[in-house]
C-alpha cells in the first residue's frame, strides 16, 4: 500500500503528447478512477505508473521515492488489463502463481496464497481449467487474482469491465468495489463509463485530450463541472447546452430572453435534463418525440430556447408527442463560450 | 404479380431440386477424378514398379491395378449419387471396397516381392545389380545417404526455427530504424530464384573451404530458407497480444522470462509449421547438394538416387522407384503427423 504522486508527469511519442504534465496525488488505501474519452491518455498515465512506458518528463513517487527508473518487475504493481491477458497456456491456478515465480516464496505457501487469492475472488473451483475454458467473468475473477496474490502496493485496472455484459457488470462493480475496501489497497481505475467511475471511486480524475479537467467526487463532477467539456461527459442522457449572449443581466438564447446572474458576453447555459421541470412554469414548448425508459421518460422538446432534453422520473409518460406544456428551470449552469470554463454563480432560470 | 396466388406443387419443386443436386454432385466428383488423375498416375506408377518390377519397369501391375481402381471409382460415384439413405452407402462403399482389395491382390499378387527393396539389408548393392560390376564400391550403403539427408535436414531446421523465432519476435515488437526496408528486403529476397546465385555461392563455399561438406550445403540452403520463415515468424508474433508481454512484466518477469515463459507458448504452432516445412525442404534439396558436394561419403538421398539412375550401365528402373518410394516415405509420415500445425500457418501467416 502507498501514496502515489505524479509531478509534472508528461508523455510523448514523437511530436504527439499523449499526456500533458500532470501533477496528482493518490492517497493510502485510496480508490481513484481516471474517466475520460478513448484517446485522452488515461491509459497511457496507468501504463506509466505500472513502469511499462517512462514519463518524458516529470517524476512519479511511490511513497515520496522517485520511481521513474525502476522497472515494471520491480514496482510490485497489480493490473488487470482489459482483455485480463491470462497466459493462455497455463492452467488457472499456473496463472495466479505466475507472479510469485519470481519472488522468493517456497512452494507450499506460494499454493495457500494462490488458494487464498482464488477463494477471494470465488475461482477457486476452475483452478485446473485454463482460460480458454472460462466465461468473461470468470476469467476477469482469474486476473484480478493474479494481480492480488503478490500484495501490490498499487493496484491498476484498465478498463476492467468493459468486456462484461450489462448484468454481470452490475455484479463485478460492487465486488471490486468491495473487495478494494476490504483489502485496503490503493487503487487507480481507468474507464470511459462514467457510472463505473463514480460508483466505484472515492475520487474522478476526469481527463480530456492529455490533461486533466477536473478532479472531485461524482458529486462535484455533476453538479459543479470546471468546463463545458466534464459538464457534457459527465450525465446520462446528457446536459442540455445551449448557446447564448449574455449583456446587461440579459441573456438571449434562441428567441427566449432570460435574466442572468452574473456572466457577460457569448456564453453557453447548460440545463441537466432533470432540471427542466414539466407542468408548470414561465416557458412554453411541445414535445417533438418521447423516450418510455420503464421507471422515466425523455422527452424531447421544441422550444423557444431551442431544442431541450427533459427528463421525468414515474413510470408513466404523462405526455403524448404533439402535446403544448409549459416548464420550469429549477437550476441552471453558465459557461464562458470561450475559455469553456464554468462562470462560478452564474445561471439564468426565470424570463426577463 | 397477379392477384390469384395458387400454391405451386411443392413436391414436383423439391424433386426437381433433388435431381439438380445430385448431378451437380456427379459432375463434381468427374471433374475431381479426372483432375487428379495426373498426380496420382505417376505416384501408383512409383508404388507398383517398386513393389513388382524386375530389372526394369515391368508396367503390368500398374496397368491392372488401374484397370480395377477406375471401374471402382465409377461405381463408387454412381453409389454416392443414387443411394441416398447414408446407412446403405455406408454399407454399400464398404462392399465395394472389400471386393476391389480381393480382386486387386487376385490380379497382382502373383506379380509382386520386395527384391527391389535389397539396397536396404545389402550394403554392397552395386555387386547385385547386372551389368554393373565394375562400378565396385562407388555406391556406399544406403544409409549413409540417409543419414547424411537426415543430418542437413535436420540441422538446416534447427538454424532456421530458431533464427526465425528470434527475428520475427525482434521484428513483430522492436521498431528500429530501417525495419520498414527490411520486411520489404525479406519479400524481395524470397521472390530471387536461387538458382542464379549457383555460381557466386560455389565460389564463396570454395573461399571459404567448405566445398564439399555437408555444413556448406546446411548453411547455404538455411540461408535461403530464412526470409519466408522470418516474415512468417513475424506474423505470428503479431499475433500474440501485447497485454500478455506487458501482463508477465508487471509480474515480476524480464523480457526475455516473459519470451521464453508467455509468448514462446503462444508461436509454438508457428514454431512447428516452420520446422516440418524447412526439414521437408532441406529433404528434398537437390540443387546445391549436386553443386557443393563431390565425395560419395557426403551423398545425400537426392543425389544417390540421382546416380543410381544416371551413372548406371542399363538403369535399374525398378530398384530407382523402390529407392524413390523409400526417399518419401519421411516426408508422408512428417507430413501426417503435423497436418493439423500447417493448416494453421496461412492463418497465422495472414495477420502478418
Amino acid at each position: 500500500m502507498a501514496k502515489i504522486e505524479l509531478r509534472g508527469v508528461a508523455k510523448r511519442w514523437g511530436e504527439v503528447t499523449a499526456v500533458e504534465p500532470t501533477g496528482l496525488t493518490i492517497g493510502d488505501g485510496e480508490f481513484v478512477a481516471i474517466l475520460g474519452p478513448s484517446g485522452c491518455g488515461k491509459s497511457t498515465t496507468l501504463f506509466m505508473l505500472a513502469g511499462i512506458y517512462t514519463p518524458s518528463d516529470g517524476d512519479i513517487l511511490f511513497d515520496g521515492q522517485r520511481v521513474n527508473d525502476v522497472e515494471a518487475r520491480d514496482r510490485n504493481v497489480g493490473i488487470v488489463f482489459q482483455s485480463y491477458a491470462l497466459y493462455p497456456n497455463m492452467t488457472v491456478r499456473d496463472n495466479i502463481l505466475f507472479p510469485l515465480r519470481f519472488k522468493n516464496v517456497d512452494k507450499a505457501a506460494a499454493a495457500r496464497r494462490a488458494e487464498d487469492a482464488a477463494r477471494l475472488v470465488q475461482v477457486h473451483e476452475l483452478m485446473d481449467r485454463r482460460p480458454g475454458q472460462l466465461s468473461g467473468g470468470q476469467q476477469q475473477r482469474v486476473a484480478l487474482a493474479r494481480a492480488l496474490i503478490k500484495e501490490p502496493q498499487l493496484l491498476l485496472l484498465d478498463e476492467p469491465l468493459s468486456n462484461l455484459d450489462a448484468s454481470l457488470r452490475l455484479t463485478m462493480r460492487s465486488e471490486i468495489r468491495a473487495l478494494q475496501r476490504k483489502l485496503g489497497v490503493t487503487t487507480l481505475l481507468v474507464t470511459h463509463d462514467q457510472i463505473e467511475a463514480t460508483t466505484m471511486a472515492d475520487r474522478v480524475i476526469c481527463m480530456s485530450r492529455g490533461r486533466i479537467e477536473q478532479v472531485g467526487t461524482a458529486d462535484d463532477l455533476y453538479h459543479r463541472p470546471n468546463s463545458i467539456f466534464v459538464a457534457g461527459f459527465i450525465g446520462s442522457p446528457p446536459i442540455n447546452l445551449l448557446s447564448c449572449g449574455i449583456s446587461a443581466g440579459t441573456m438571449e438564447v434562441g428567441q427566449a430572453k432570460l435574466r442572468a446572474t452574473g456572466g457577460e458576453g457569448a456564453c453557453v447555459l447548460g440545463v441537466r435534463p432533470e432540471s427542466v421541470i414539466l407542468g408548470d412554469g414561465p416557458f412554453r414548448g411541445r414535445v417533438g418525440d418521447l423516450e418510455p425508459h420503464g421507471r422515466e421518460t425523455i422527452y424531447h422538446l421544441e422550444t423557444p430556447l431551442g431544442p431541450v432534453r427533459a427528463l421525468e422520473a414515474g413510470a408513466k409518460s404523462r405526455f403524448r408527442v404533439g402535446d403544448e406544456l409549459s416548464f420550469a428551470l429549477s437550476s441552471t449552469l453558465v459557461f464562458d463560450a470561450r475559455s469553456t470554463r464554468r462562470i462560478d454563480g452564474a445561471g439564468a432560470q426565470t424570463p426577463a | 404479380m397477379s392477384a390469384v396466388s395458387t400454391s405451386p406443387d411443392w413436391s414436383a419443386v423439391a424433386a426437381r431440386a433433388r435431381v439438380r443436386n445430385r448431378v451437380t454432385t456427379g459432375f463434381l466428383y468427374v471433374v475431381l477424378v479426372l483432375g487428379s488423375l495426373p498426380i496420382v498416375v505417376p505416384y501408383l506408377w512409383l508404388v507398383t514398379v517398386a513393389v513388382s518390377g524386375r530389372m526394369g519397369a515391368t508396367t503390368i501391375v500398374l496397368w491392372r491395378t488401374l484397370a480395377v481402381l477406375m471401374p471402382a471409382l465409377v461405381v463408387w460415384s454412381v453409389v454416392r449419387m443414387a443411394v441416398v439413405d447414408l446407412r446403405r452407402q455406408r454399407a454399400l462403399e464398404f462392399a465395394l471396397g472389400a471386393v476391389t482389395l480381393v480382386v486387386l491382390a487376385a490380379v497382382t499378387g502373383p506379380h509382386l516381392h520386395t527384391d527391389n527393396f535389397r539396397f536396404l539389408w545389402n550394403s554392397n548393392i552395386a555387386d547385385t545389380l547386372k551389368g554393373a560390376g565394375g562400378v565396385g564400391k562407388r555406391y556406399p550403403s544406403v544409409w549413409i545417404a540417409f543419414g547424411n539427408s537426415l543430418m542437413l535436414a535436420g540441422i538446416q531446421m534447427l538454424l532456421v526455427v530458431t533464427s526465425s523465432t528470434l527475428a520475427g519476435y525482434y521484428l513483430s515488437r522492436f521498431d528500429f530504424r530501417g525495419r520498414g526496408g527490411y520486411l520489404k528486403g525479406l519479400l524481395i529476397l524470397q521472390a530471387f530464384p536461387a538458382m542464379s546465385l549457383i555460381v557466386p555461392i560455389f565460389l564463396i563455399m570454395y573461399w571459404v573451404n567448405l566445398i564439399d561438406s555437408l555444413a556448406g550445403v546446411v548453411l547455404v540452403v538455411a540461408a535461403l530458407e530464412l526470409p519466408f520463415a522470418i516474415f512468417v515468424m513475424k506474423g505470428f508474433f503479431d499475433a500474440v497480444p501485447w497485454d500478455i508481454e506487458m501482463s508477465a512484466m508487471t509480474d515480476g518477469a524480464s523480457r526475455r522470462q516473459a519470451f521464453f515463459l508467455v509468448v514462446l507458448p503462444q508461436v509454438k504452432v508457428g514454431m512447428i509449421a516452420v520446422a516440418v516445412f524447412t526439414f521437408l525442404r532441406g529433404w528434398e534439396e537437390y540443387v546445391f547438394v549436386r553443386t557443393l558436394i563431390f565425395g560419395n561419403s557426403n551423398w545425400t538421398m537426392s543425389l544417390y538416387l540421382f546416380w543410381m539412375q544416371d551413372d548406371m550401365m542399363g538403369t535399374d528402373y525398378a530398384m530407382v522407384s523402390a529407392m524413390g518410394l523409400f526417399y518419401i516415405v519421411p516426408s508422408i509420415v512428417l507430413y501426417t503427423l503435423c497436418q493439423k500445425y500447417l493448416t494453421q500457418m496461412s492463418v497465422g501467416g495472414i495477420k502478418g
